[in-house]
C-alpha cells in the first residue's frame, strides 16, 4: 500500500508540471516563453529593382560580420507578466556594435561583468583605479527592463548587433 | 700612368636586416569556434517571481582565407653580374584558420629596366639566422612543402635572382613573391564548402579581403662603382735639372676618383716601388697628412720585402667623398 500511494503521488506531481504551462489558468513558472534567434542582415532586389535589407538565420560566420540577436518574450499565460527583464549575452568572441540595442518600451542597460548594470552614459569601469565611462565595445551583456506589463498573448523583444572578432 | 678599377664593392645587405613593421594580423576567432549564446529572462506573475531561458543559439566560425606578403627590404643593392643575390620576404596567414600556402617568384615585372635571371633554385625559406642566402635555407619546391602557417603565423622566405652582366648603374630590375591560400583564391567571399580547417573539423572557408592572395615587390638597384687612379711624376736630379739619371729623386702623385652611385667598401690602394729604384722613407702621404711607413694604426704603410710596395687603406669611398691623392717619392738606383 505505501508504496502504490509513492507512485502515485510521484505520477500527480509529474502531471502538474506538464499541464501548468498550457493550462495557464494560475500565475507563476511558465508563462513567458523566451526565443533568441542569431541573423545576418541580406541584402535582396525586389520586383520593382529595388534593394532592400531582410534578416536571414545564420549558422556559419566568418570574421569581421555583423550577426543580429533577437530575444523575444511571449506571454501564453491569462494573466499579465510584470516586470520582464531579458538578459542577453554578448557572446565570447563577439563584440557589441555600439547603440545598436533597441527594444521598444523598454530602458537598456548594459554590463561589463553581467553583474552590475547601467544605462549606458552611467556605466563605468575601473582603470588604473579610476572609474570611467564603459565603452560600448567592452559591454558583455545587454538587458532590456520592460516598462509595462506583458498583457496575455503580449510579447515584448531585444535586439543587438555585433560583429565576430 | 696605371688605373685600377674596382666594380661594383656594393654593401648588397646594408637593409637586409631592416625588417618591415608587419601590421597585419590574423583576425580573432579561430576557424571552426562554436559561439552559443541563451537569453534569460526573469518577470513576475502576481507575486511569484519567475525566470525562464530561451533557446540555446549557435553560430560556428568558419575559416578565413587571408595573406600578406611583405617585402622585408624594398631594394636590394647589386652589381652587374652578381648571383644568388636573395630579396627578403615574409608571408604571413592573416586569417583565423591553418592554411598552406603556394609561393610563386616572377622575375619578369614591367616598369624596370632590366629583368633578373631566377636562380636554378629560386625560392628558399630563410631557416636559419644568416642574412641573406645560406648555406642553412631549405629550398622551396612547390607542392612538396608549400609552408603550413597557423592562424597569424608566418615564414621568411628568400626570392634568389642572378644579375644580368649588361646592366648599368642605378639600373633597377624587379622580382615578385606571390602567396595564395591552397584551399582556393579569388574574389573575397567565394566559399568553398567544408573546405576549411577549423579547430574541431573541418569548416566552410571563405575568402577574405586579400582574395586569398597576396604578392609583394623588390626592387635590384644596380649601384655600381669605379675607382679610376691617375698616376703623375716629377723627376728632380741631383744638379738641378729634371734628368731620370742615378739619384735622382722621382715624386710620384696618384689620384683615385670614384664613379658611380655605389659604395666602395674596404677600399685599398697599394702600388709596388718601380724596378730599379728605391722608396725615399717618409714620404707617404694621403691628400697631403703624412703617414708612417710602419704598419700601425695609421692607414698607409710601405714594406720593403719583394715586392717593395707602398699601402693605403682608403676605407668606404662614394662620389661624396671626392678624389683622393696618395703621394711618394723613390730614388733611382
Amino acid at each position: 500500500m505505501i508504496k502504490g500511494l509513492k507512485i502515485f503521488g510521484l505520477a500527480v506531481i509529474f502531471a502538474g508540471s506538464m499541464i501548468a504551462p498550457a493550462a495557464a489558468q494560475k500565475p507563476g513558472q511558465g508563462c513567458l516563453v523566451v526565443k533568441t534567434v542569431v541573423e545576418t542582415e541580406q541584402v535582396v532586389v525586389n520586383d520593382k529593382g529595388e534593394k532592400t535589407t531582410k534578416l536571414v538565420p545564420v549558422a556559419k560566420v566568418v570574421p569581421g560580420v555583423q550577426v543580429i540577436y533577437t530575444t523575444t518574450a511571449s506571454n501564453i499565460c491569462k494573466v499579465p507578466s510584470d516586470k520582464v527583464s531579458i538578459n542577453l549575452p554578448v557572446p565570447e568572441h563577439m563584440t557589441y556594435v555600439a547603440d545598436s540595442a533597441v527594444g521598444p518600451g523598454s530602458d537598456i542597460e548594459f554590463s561589463v561583468d553581467g553583474k552590475t548594470f547601467a544605462a549606458a552614459d552611467q556605466l563605468t569601469v575601473m582603470e588604473n583605479g579610476a572609474p570611467r565611462k564603459a565603452r560600448a565595445d567592452e559591454y558583455r551583456h545587454v538587458r532590456w527592463n520592460f516598462k509595462t506589463s506583458f498583457a496575455p498573448e503580449g510579447q515584448g523583444f531585444g535586439r543587438f548587433r555585433a560583429v565576430l572578432n | 700612368m696605371q688605373a685600377w678599377r674596382i666594380l661594383g664593392v656594393a654593401s648588397a645587405f646594408a637593409l637586409a636586416l631592416g625588417l618591415g613593421s608587419n601590421k597585419a594580423h590574423a583576425l580573432g576567432a579561430p576557424a571552426g569556434t562554436v559561439i552559443n549564446n541563451t537569453a534569460e529572462v526573469s518577470y513576475s506573475v502576481g507575486t511569484v517571481n519567475a525566470t525562464a531561458s530561451s533557446n540555446l543559439v549557435t553560430v560556428t566560425v568558419a575559416e578565413i582565407l587571408d595573406v600578406t606578403v611583405t617585402a622585408q627590404t624594398p631594394s636590394v643593392s647589386v652589381s652587374a653580374g652578381d648571383t644568388q643575390q636573395a630579396a627578403r620576404y615574409r608571408v604571413t596567414n592573416t586569417g583565423n584558420g591553418s592554411e598552406t600556402f603556394r609561393l610563386v617568384m616572377n622575375s619578369t615585372i614591367a616598369g624596370d629596366q632590366f629583368d633578373p635571371v631566377p636562380s636554378a633554385t629560386s625560392i628558399y625559406f630563410d631557416s636559419d639566422a644568416t642574412p641573406g642566402l645560406s648555406a642553412g635555407d631549405t629550398p622551396y619546391v612547390v607542392g612538396s612543402n608549400d609552408p603550413v602557417l597557423n592562424a597569424d603565423g608566418f615564414v621568411i622566405v628568400l626570392v634568389v635572382n642572378d644579375i644580368p652582366a649588361a646592366v648599368v648603374d642605378t639600373n633597377i630590375g624587379i622580382t615578385r613573391l606571390t602567396a595564395d591560400a591552397r584551399t582556393g583564391a579569388g574574389a573575397p567571399g567565394t566559399t568553398f564548402a567544408g573546405a576549411g580547417n577549423g579547430i574541431n573539423g573541418a569548416v566552410d572557408a571563405v575568402v577574405g579581403t586579400s582574395g586569398a592572395d597576396s604578392e609583394a615587390d623588390t626592387s635590384y638597384l644596380v649601384t655600381g662603382v669605379s675607382l679610376t687612379a691617375n698616376k703623375t711624376q716629377t723627376v728632380v736630379d741631383q744638379f738641378g735639372g729634371v734628368q731620370p739619371v742615378p739619384g735622382a729623386r722621382i715624386d710620384y702623385s696618384v689620384v683615385i676618383n670614384v664613379a658611380g652611385s655605389g659604395n666602395a667598401t674596404n677600399a685599398v690602394f697599394t702600388d709596388n716601388i718601380p724596378a730599379n729604384t728605391t722608396y725615399v722613407p717618409g714620404t707617404l702621404r694621403l691628400n697631403t697628412a703624412l703617414l708612417t711607413d710602419g704598419v700601425d694604426t695609421d692607414a698607409g704603410d710601405f714594406t720593403a720585402t719583394t715586392p717593395a710596395h707602398v699601402r693605403v687603406a682608403l676605407g668606404s669611398l662614394t662620389t661624396a667623398s671626392g678624389p683622393q691623392t696618395v703621394t711618394f717619392a723613390v730614388t733611382i738606383n
